[in-house]
């Protein structure tokens, strides 16, 4: 049976792991990167497109808004009295309500949709992943077969890894439990 | 205590970034602890202030007719407008990529985000029965008693509310990559503390790309939040007809004194936090100076609009208004008037000379004078205002007692004291960001890039 490796690159710089990631793209090779920074070029060679959270903060705000026409004309409506002569539901003052709890929503939808896509919290060890992926170096993550890692070594070196680890993800699950 | 001065590497990397930050939130020595006692000292004896004040009521301020608006709103909104800066430097100035924003915009978020906790405290002291102050939220009840959405203060409720959530999310958001890198680094206590504050952050590109995303958003929602809460703030004030409140230009004139007193407050937090804790491989003069060109901005916005309101007062003519103007000029009220002149206009005209934006005492300085002049400027609008009303019999002049004079030298203790606890707990300057423009921050250490930086900031 072929056993499956995790091959980890190291590099430098971004750009050499940006011309990491276009290489393993172009051969259709599955990886993980890791940045300390966030790097726009990074996310951009990775090809994603652009995140579904900015969906959520837009739906966030929307319901913002629905909010705080509910409750400022809702609560006049149950407040029924006519003061200074103005209307009950007076709408150019309840947009200030609408406008902050647009806000509100769309931040929290923010964040909370952050945290859905990214799968945080995480308390489980990522493969592949080491502390200086935070710190100074970058990071790609290759899973593939024994048979395949020196294929794949050999195109991370190539794109300026200054080194390529060779991981068990068996010893790595043991390490973990 | 500062450590001997080293000189600076001026091609720092990624490695020294690292390790200059987590040096700062090395465990503190005695002296920082001394500075937290003197300052929890001083919060105590608000606190038991304010307890007395709700005990007894608010006879033991200064607060008679007239004059029921003074000191503690002034408070409310000198600290609001101090937060607001924050905001500007982190979100705004991220959305327009300004690179000197970097090391300094985690301290602008800290400061905001208890700068407004701080305000948030006042409308609070300032209630004679504080325990009613829930009464401003719409919640259901049996009288079907709702609060009144046409009045600024519930406006003000939602906005200011709204405002220390959202500036909790930005800081916090902004601290998880930061986090989880000194949580790679620590040991004991604080590696459950960051690992915890971190959520498991690896940093993966599928990770980096909805912080990013959200970041974004994140700073596209504060940067109209911000405008709108000071203008909110302002129509607190000028939605009233009161003479010297009354007036249409409220809004921008609050939001270009909120940065002006903001930043000037940035400023005076960095400056001495950078010398304490040798920061000045991150903090360059580069940074102080584009901070002191932004003071020098809105100080003149702010001469503007002082000219202007006076202006309005001039054409418009009314008795009342003139009258209050006069009373702020040259009544009573001028001397802190003038002193308030002194500090918003005059004296940061100086930093239109690119030498004392590079110094950092004459800088110190002059933000000191600011953050006086912009207290005095909210103080002269409303105690100044009420004291002169529509009926001349009533009119008078406000002297605080001591329980609001030591209420508001407690806020100042309390909002130091959680500042200084962040700084030396949690990653003061933005480690991420920081890498991310390194290049820039080399650039500003080369000695030939300010050839005429004094030697007090190099």
């Amino acid at each position: 049976m072929n056993a499956e490796v995790e091959l980890v690159g190291t590099f430098a710089e971004e750009e050499e792991c940006v011309h990491a990631v276009e290489v393993l793209k172009r051969h259709a090779i599955a990886f993980r990167v890791f940045s300390p920074i966030p790097s726009e070029h990074l996310v951009h060679a990775i090809g994603r497109g652009l995140s579904p959270v900015r969906a959520f903060v837009l739906m966030g705000g929307i319901a913002g808004v629905l909010t705080g026409l509910a409750i400022t004309v809702g609560t006049s409506w149950e407040w029924n009295l006519v003061a200074g002569g103005k209307p009950v539901v007076s709408l150019p003052p309840f947009i200030i309500i609408m406008f902050e709890l647009m806000i509100l929503f769309g931040g929290l939808s923010a964040a909370a949709s952050f945290f859905l896509f990214a799968r945080l919290p995480q308390f489980d060890p990522t493969p592949g992943w080491s502390e200086r992926f935070g710190a100074d170096r970058f990071g790609v993550a290759v899973k593939c077969a024994e048979d395949d890692s020196a294929r794949i070594e050999a195109l991370m070196r190539e794109a300026g890894a200054e080194d390529v680890a060779h991981e068990d993800p068996r010893v790595r699950e043991l390490v973990a439990h | 205590m500062a450590a001997a001065i080293e000189p600076l590497n001026t091609t720092p990397t990624f490695a020294d970034i690292d390790r200059g930050v987590h040096r700062i939130m090395d465990p503190p020595g005695m002296l920082f602890w001394v500075w937290i006692a003197f300052c929890a000292t001083l919060v105590a004896i608000a606190g038991a202030l304010w307890t007395r004040q709700i005990y007894q009521g608010l006879g033991v301020t200064g607060l008679r007719q007239p004059n029921m608006w003074a000191v503690y709103i002034t408070n409310f909104v000198f600290w609001v407008g101090i937060a607001h800066s924050g905001t500007l430097i982190s979100a705004i100035l991220y959305l327009f990529r300004t690179r000197w924003r970097t090391a300094v915009y985690r301290a602008a978020e800290t400061m905001t985000l208890f700068a407004v906790a701080t305000a948030g405290l006042f409308p609070l002291v300032h209630l004679g029965r504080v325990w009613n102050a829930y009464w401003l939220l719409p919640y259901p009840n049996e009288r079907y008693l709702q609060p009144n959405f046409r009045s600024p203060l519930v406006w003000d409720a939602f906005a200011v509310s709204t405002y220390l959530t959202i500036s909790a999310t930005f800081l916090l958001m902004g601290l998880i990559p930061d986090v989880a890198n000194a949580r790679d680094a620590a040991k004991g206590w604080r590696k459950i503390f960051y690992s915890i504050l971190a959520f498991g952050w690896r940093g993966t590109g599928e990770q980096w790309r909805h912080f990013q995303m959200m970041y974004l958003l994140l700073a596209g929602l504060a940067t109209p939040l911000v405008i709108s809460v000071h203008s909110v703030v302002s129509w607190d004030f000028a939605m009233a007809q009161l003479p010297g409140w009354h007036s249409t230009i409220f809004a921008p004139y609050f939001v270009a004194g909120a940065i002006l007193s903001g930043v000037a407050m940035v400023l005076t937090l960095l400056i001495p936090m950078r010398r304490l804790l040798n920061l000045e491989q991150f903090i360059t003069p580069w940074h102080l100076d584009n901070l002191a060109k932004v003071v020098l901005l809105t100080s003149l916005v702010v001469s503007y609009s002082y000219l202007t309101e006076t202006f309005i007062t001039w054409y418009g003519q009314d008795q009342f208004e003139v009258v209050t103007f006069q009373m702020r000029y040259w009544g009573p009220w001028g001397p802190l008037f003038w002193l308030m002149v002194w500090g918003n206009c005059v004296l940061p005209l100086a930093l239109f000379s690119p030498r004392i934006r590079r110094s950092t005492v004459p800088l110190f300085i002059i933000t000191i004078f600011v953050n006086i002049g912009m207290w005095l400027e909210r103080f002269v609008i409303f105690a100044g205002s009420l004291a002169t009303n529509f009926n001349p019999s009533q009119w008078g002049f406000f002297r605080p007692s001591i329980t609001e004079i030591m209420i508001t030298v407690g806020s100042f203790a309390w909002f130091l004291m959680l500042f200084s606890l962040f700084t030396r707990y949690l990653p003061i300057i933005s480690m991420t960001e920081l890498k991310e423009g390194i290049r820039w921050l080399r650039q500003s250490l080369r000695d030939d890039y300010y050839p005429d930086v004094s030697k007090d900031m190099k």
